[in-house]
């Protein structure tokens, strides 16, 4: 049995699909089997960052109404064999999703992968509450702004409200990764330090990703940045992943840059 | 028991001549036919006679309770209710003291209160972890918070205990309590009568209900 993780933010746009693309594809590489699965129906974006845009046929209604088998339907990474995506429709809306049929879904995505990762739709909507109903783990998601750490804090008071194991008697593990982190507005004060953002949320910290320029490219070309060597983005999330993998990473401070330590030099020199 | 309380007229005299006092009587007894007739002195068996045959009611030799004046009355009055108001300002300030202590219905929550939760409590509430921006708490009696606030926060006790919270928005008995009276540590804000107290706790201090 595979275990099932969550991706949800509340805002939109802080880099969840992102992550999710980059966490499956990193996962994947540390040898496990792993499912992505886009829930932000009407919405698809997964494919085209996963570079999977036209092999799309089935996509996840049509195997919850029975239309395709999940076999059919789950398309197998261009980059590594371990990883499988199952898009959302692009055609239909949230409300076609009902309980049952995610429960079934998801049952049958964890018989078969060893990760099963879940691309929430921003919001706290239905469709959010599906995604989060059955699943045992939460990444959330959130980057160094006020408004962002609002939502992602109301996202979790209903993760810990509305989800299956949490009405069951159960806790929902929640990880955090603090996304878009500019080290030289932290320093500056102009952003959100992350001890402060974890006074403010309060569950585990899983990773800290610093602001990347190649993450837009990387996208727009289908081919996750985690792939590059040589973006400081793609470290973070090859951290990341090893870290859901159970490997014991230390956490690297993203905050503190090469140069920070060059000006601290010349402070010293003046 | 049952009992009713009436007044009546009284009517009384002495009798000197007992001619006299029968044509008086005859004259003016429609007056007379309702009040109680007291006759101090002798009463001779002739006006006995006379006063049944007019079917009056009297008595002989009487000491009957008087009325005060009104004056007499009042100031009584007044000072029976000076004593009574004394009374009710003691026992209410023996009330608070009590209530100060009292935990009403307490409450002790010890998990994050995350944007977008209410929490409406009906007595004493102790929160002991942060309230998140996007937040409400209302508490009809006692709120001690012991982190930081950066919700709303409303508290119709006798006091509260907070610390200084400038993203917070804070109404205490309907008035809003500025961060920059509060110190950075746990500070009390208390009604007084009319004011708000607002004390800084020390450390020291282990009696935070006095």
């Amino acid at each position: 049995m595979g275990i099932v993780i969550a991706v949800i933010s509340g805002k939109g746009g802080v880099g969840k699909t992102t992550a999710v693309a980059n966490l499956g594809l990193g996962v994947a590489m540390n040898g496990k089997r792993c499912a992505v699965v886009d829930f932000d129906i009407g919405q698809r974006n997964l494919d085209m960052i996963l570079g999977l845009e036209n092999r799309v046929v089935y996509d996840i209604v049509q195997v919850m109404d029975g239309e395709a088998s999940l076999k059919q339907a789950l398309i197998k990474s261009k980059v590594n064999d371990n990883l499988r995506f199952l898009a959302a429709s692009q055609s239909k809306d949230k409300r076609v999703l009902n309980s049952k049929k995610v429960q079934k879904l998801i049952k049958e995505l964890k018989e078969n992968f060893d990760y099963v990762i879940l691309d929430s739709p921003a919001g706290i909507e239905s469709g959010f509450e599906h995604t989060i109903e059955f699943a045992d783990a939460a990444i959330i998601v959130v980057n160094p702004e006020v408004s962002s750490i609002r939502d992602a804090d109301r996202a979790i008071g209903i993760l810990d409200s509305k989800s299956q194991k949490v009405k069951d008697g159960g806790e929902v593990a929640k990880y955090l990764i603090i996304n878009r982190i500019v080290p030289d507005m932290v320093q500056s004060g102009e952003m959100l330090k992350s001890d402060d953002i974890l006074d403010i949320l309060n569950i585990k910290l899983v990773g800290k990703v610093p602001e990347d320029n190649g993450v837009i490219d990387a996208s727009n070309q289908g081919k996750p940045v985690i792939l590059d060597k040589h973006s400081i983005a793609g470290q973070a999330y090859k951290r990341i992943s090893a870290r859901l993998c159970g490997k014991k990473i230390d956490m690297k401070d993203v905050e503190v840059t090469d140069t920070s330590i060059l000006k601290k030099l010349v402070g010293i020199f003046r | 028991m049952q009992s009713k309380q009436y007044s009546i007229k009284v009517y009384e005299c002495s009798i000197d001549d007992e001619e006299k006092f029968i044509s008086f009587f005859n004259t003016n007894y429609t007056l007379f036919k309702d009040h109680l007739i007291v006759i101090n002195g002798y009463l001779s068996q002739n006006i006995k006679n006379y006063l049944n045959s007019k079917s009056l009611i009297f008595i002989n030799n009487i000491k009957l309770p008087k009325g005060r004046s009104r004056k007499a009355l009042e100031k009584e009055f007044s000072l029976q209710k000076r004593e009574c108001d004394i009374d009710r300002i003691i026992a209410q300030t023996e009330l608070e003291k009590l209530s100060n202590r009292l935990q009403n219905n307490l409450r002790v929550i010890d998990e994050i209160v995350r944007s977008g939760r209410e929490i409406n409590i009906d007595g004493d509430l102790l929160l002991l972890n942060r309230v998140n921006s996007g937040a409400k708490i209302y508490s009809s009696g006692n709120l001690i918070i012991t982190k930081l606030v950066e919700g709303s926060i409303r508290c119709d006790g006798n006091f509260m205990i907070i610390m200084a919270s400038p993203k917070a928005n804070i109404i205490f008995h309907g008035v809003k309590i500025d961060s920059k009276f509060l110190e950075d540590r746990l500070n009390r804000v208390e009604l007084k009568g009319e004011e708000i107290v607002i004390n800084p706790v020390f450390r020291k201090e282990i009696n935070w209900v006095s």
